[in-house]
């Protein structure tokens, strides 16, 4: 789980971004690039010291200057299976055969009840 | 790196942000260090350079509210924020006292 995958999974995603002066953006996730720099719109800009608010139609950000952005906890869970999807696929088109060599045996099923096991019970919920 | 395709979605090459829509526009821009200018974007290139004219900055209180810089090039690197006049503005607390 890399944080810019994370972050390319979260596009069209609300998000809220601080940056290191303390400013935050409430947006939607247009773009972003492996900078970190992003590209929101429908902003919420809330000033470093909380008391003053502004609403901008769209806006760019420089990743150097972010210090966090909160993203949707179920990105989390639709990363991994992306992740899985893809491990497959690459392994089926490399192999030729489907499944066998390269100890895949041991996984068995297609797709299916993998995404059991992992996410959800997190907790904590969006807390915004 | 030849890459199969031209929409390889990992590296993003081109900027991930026109400012061919802004030309001519009002914009907002935020640099490091806090300065802060409103101009009318005339040019830019790829590093985020920028041609603003008519441009304003907004200074912080202790100061008068703003000056005028007349033409400007803006250096890229040192743009933190960047978000166009039109359809922007100021509000009231739009999270109503939850205090996040």
């Amino acid at each position: 789980m890399l944080p810019l995958s994370l972050l390319n999974a979260a596009q069209n995603k609300p998000m809220l971004v601080e940056l290191k002066n303390g400013e935050t953006f409430n947006g939607h996730l247009v773009n972003c690039d492996n900078f970190m720099n992003i590209t929101l719109r429908e902003v919420y800009q809330t000033s470093a010291e909380g008391d003053r608010f502004w609403k901008l139609k769209e806006c760019y950000i420089r990743g150097s200057t972010i210090k966090y952005l909160r993203v949707p906890d179920v990105l989390l869970d639709t990363v991994k299976e992306e992740q899985l999807r893809a491990r497959d696929a690459s392994r089926g088109a490399r192999g030729g055969a489907p499944r066998g060599g390269r100890g895949a045996p041991a996984r068995g099923g297609r797709g299916g009840a993998r995404g059991g096991p992992v996410g959800r019970g997190r907790g904590r919920g969006r807390g915004m | 790196m030849g890459g199969s395709g031209p929409t390889l979605d990992k590296p993003k090459r081109e900027a991930i942000l026109d400012l061919g829509k802004y030309l001519n526009e009002k914009i907002r821009v935020k640099f490091t260090g806090g300065r802060e200018v409103v101009g009318v974007l005339k040019g830019y290139d790829q590093l985020l350079n920028l041609v603003l004219d008519n441009v304003e900055e907004t200074l912080q209180p202790p100061l008068p509210p703003t000056r005028q810089l007349g033409l400007t090039v803006l250096r890229g690197p040192t743009i933190t924020v960047l978000s166009p006049v039109d359809g922007s503005e100021e509000i009231e607390n739009p999270f109503t006292s939850d205090g996040q």
